[in-house]
């Protein structure tokens, strides 16, 4: 059994290793806190690489999503620096704030995947990521079996939800600030007819975050929308308590905690945006129903949906993002008679 | 108090005052009781051999009618096609037809069950995609109140269904319909092991489809027992001409398509026509009315330490047990794109590793076809043969 219930006294665990990927977008700076401050040292893996997703298709069953390859190929890449691997399995035992299978499934997937190579994994199970008290008392128990004191537990986790909070905060900031600028450009525009023309449509990425950040899957999309002179905002950057609640006027049986957050960003924000991008892993689970949703539900805010798998060329990217914007540009200016 | 009783019975106002003073307080009782019953046609989607358990869950639970959805077409996966988003797991395409189907059909009210995975949301797509076809309904979606359990789902039962439900009664027959359930498991688990090997073929099916039909027409628990066990004695009476060491084969998989026949184009009767016998954990019982997933896990603690998702403990405890007893090999069934599943493969592939045990990945959307697959389990079948034959020289 590779996942660890205590401490292997044989091995001592030094080093631990967190793939840069799947959750690792959300809750990255709360992991890196906790085991650095309980004094591990934590090894990162690099951006995602074409190495990466080679290697994560290898280990994968065909039928995986993409960002489940890629997670596979960031555990490849790291396994000979790292003593043992932290990953979580977030169960859904709220059926209104779970997550995909994926996240309940992929310590024990992992530690099959890679049984040959005798990977050693840390692990926790969190039942309800939105209750702090039950999340803290997983972490706490996980640090007292790794052999911290309880005392230093507490702390370290303390330091830790602190470290989350400030990036989630930086992260709300940013699109704050994306939008307010647009807005501002808008409004000196205002009643120019030339100066309009040329305010840039701010668009709408609504991904999950290990879609939405990392480069070597959505990279190519971001590029296209900026050379195409639009400006980007994430939905998953926005505050997401404040979106969580706005959700609920979405959907009440959405099952799932960061579809909510991306849904009741974009009702928070469709006001002020021209369009929505969303973008999904081939083939995502929950995004096969929500994107359904999202294109009935949002109103009139034009959306383009890409899926991303692991052949997807740039050049159609391209192509369809430049279209998309010409349109957004062109109904802006009263193009389309019934628009 | 005269006035007050016919409001609430809804009784005609014509056969009012005079009918009512000339009946006993037994007959009074009777007819507000008949006066519960809603004439509402209560649609369930198909789901594999069910259909007498849904028709006693509207009649005897909900107290409406049941609406009978006949076998399904081509066209009832067509217009689930059609109506569906390409890339949502496959049941969710069989329910969008057999939701139609029932409406042409003249369905009242579609019951969706909601669950751990995408199904919880079905229901909501669903009833929201129907809604922009035009079509007019009720969904009774367990999806909703499924935050206070039990009470929840009652409360939503009440609120769009059936009003006047006897909650105590209406408890009893859930009970008993769980036990047809239950019971139909049974005699399918009774059916699988042996109808490969019955000396006058169709034997096993007339008794399995008069169990059906005698299931369809119970609407007390006592008249379950007595269909069931009529069956049980006809089963038993079936005479077999089974080899010492017949072939046998577990299937594991997704709690949909490993089951449900139209969907995974009748897997389990195809390998008893080879004379293979068949076993398959995965059913209704087994994963809700016993369900003890923690303890369940115990048996599989070598191979993960958290439950995986929806069927996942239950498809690698199975196949693990099937290992340990020397069956020949397994089939792992699934949808196209069901994530848990996905996930439970590698672990599959560790325990036929350590127990040598060959499996067979079915992974069925809607283009899956049939000669295909009698293809692959003719193949899965002589390699199983032959190996089998060598073992015992």
């Amino acid at each position: 059994m590779a996942i660890l219930e205590t401490v292997n006294s044989g091995r001592p665990i030094r080093r631990i290793g967190l793939p840069r990927a799947l959750l690792h977008y959300r809750y990255g700076a709360l992991w890196e806190t906790f085991f650095q401050e309980l004094g591990y040292e934590t090894i990162v893996s690099g951006p995602t690489t074409k190495a990466i997703l080679e290697a994560g298709d290898r280990a994968s069953i065909d039928e995986a999503c993409l960002a489940s390859k890629v997670y596979l190929g960031h555990v490849a890449q790291i396994a000979d620096e790292v003593d043992a691997f932290f990953i979580p399995s977030l169960a859904s035992v709220d059926h209104r704030k779970g997550f995909c299978t994926k996240f309940q499934s992929l310590p024990d997937m992992v530690d099959n995947t890679f049984r040959d190579q005798k990977l050693d994994i840390i692990s926790l199970s969190i039942d309800d990521a939105t209750d702090e008290k039950r999340t803290q008392t997983a972490y706490l128990d996980m640090a007292t079996r790794l052999g911290a004191l309880k005392s230093h537990a507490k702390k370290a986790y303390k330091k830790a939800v602190t470290a989350q909070a400030a990036a989630d905060e930086a992260r709300a900031a940013h699109l704050a600030e994306t939008v307010s600028l647009v807005e501002k450009y808008r409004k000196v525009a205002a009643g120019h007819v030339q100066e309009e023309k040329q305010v840039p449509p701010l668009i709408l990425i609504v991904a999950h975050p290990y879609i939405a950040h990392d480069r070597y899957i959505s990279g190519d999309i971001e590029d296209a929308i900026e050379r195409s002179g639009g400006v980007i905002a994430f939905a998953d950057e926005h505050d997401h308590a404040k979106a969580l609640k706005r959700s609920y006027g979405f959907s009440e049986t959405l099952p799932w905690l960061i579809n909510r957050e991306l849904a009741g960003a974009t009702l928070e924000l469709a006001d002020v945006i021209d369009g929505i991008v969303s973008v999904s892993a081939f083939p995502c689970g929950p995004d096969s129903l929500f994107t359904d949703a999202l294109m009935r539900r949002v109103g009139n805010v034009p959306l383009l949906h890409l899926t991303i798998d692991a052949q997807s060329g740039s050049a159609g990217v391209q192509t369809r993002i430049e279209s998309f914007i010409d349109i957004l540009r062109f109904k802006k200016e009263g193009g389309y008679l019934d628009a | 108090m005269l006035k007050d009783f016919r409001i609430r019975t809804g009784a005609v106002i014509a056969d009012g005052a005079q009918a009512f003073r000339g009946t006993s307080d037994k007959e009074q009782k009777k007819r507000f009781k008949r006066d519960r019953h809603k004439t509402k046609k209560v649609a369930v989607f198909r789901y594999a051999y069910y259909a007498p358990a849904f028709k006693y869950f509207a009649e005897q639970v909900l107290d409406c009618d049941y609406l009978a959805l006949p076998q399904a077409t081509r066209r009832t996966m067509e217009l689930g096609i059609q109506h569906s988003a390409d890339d949502v797991c496959t049941p969710f395409k069989h329910m969008m037809g057999d939701w139609i189907e029932a409406l042409e059909g003249g369905a009242d009210v579609l019951v969706q069950v909601g669950g751990p995975c995408r199904l919880g949301f079905y229901g909501e797509m669903q009833e929201e995609i129907l809604r922009s076809l035009g079509y007019d309904f009720t969904m009774l979606n367990f999806s909703h109140g499924i935050e206070q359990g039990y009470v929840g789902w009652a409360k939503e039962v009440m609120k769009t269904v059936n009003p006047d439900i006897n909650v105590p009664h209406g408890v009893k027959q859930l009970l008993a319909c769980g036990s047809m359930m239950t019971k139909l498991d049974e005699a399918r688990d009774l059916y699988m092991a042996n109808a490969g090997f019955e000396t006058e073929r169709g034997s096993y099916r007339r008794a399995w489809e008069a169990l059906l039909d005698a299931f369809s027409l119970c609407q007390t628990p006592k008249e379950i027992d007595i269909a069931f066990g009529s069956f049980m004695d006809r089963a038993r009476s079936i005479k077999l001409d089974k080899p010492e060491h017949p072939i046998r084969i577990g299937i594991i998989g997704e709690m949909y398509t490993a089951i449900d026949m139209a969907s995974n184009l009748d897997l389990d009767e195809k390998l008893m026509a080879m004379g293979v016998e068949v076993h398959r954990m995965l059913n209704f019982t087994n994963r809700y009315t016993r369900y003890n997933e923690p303890n369940l896990r115990r048996s599989i603690s070598d191979y993960v330490a958290f439950d995986m998702g929806p069927t996942t403990t239950l498809t690698v405890a199975a196949a693990k047990r099937y290992a340990e007893e020397g069956f020949d090999g397994l089939v792992h069934a699934k949808c196209a794109g069901c994530t848990p599943e996905i996930d439970a493969i590698p672990v599959i592939r560790r325990v036929a590793e350590d127990y040598k045990i060959p499996v067979l990945y079915l992974t069925y959307d809607t283009e899956t076809s049939d000669t295909g697959l009698m293809t692959r389990l003719e193949a899965f079948y002589d390699m199983l043969a032959m190996k089998k034959e060598a073992s015992l020289r």
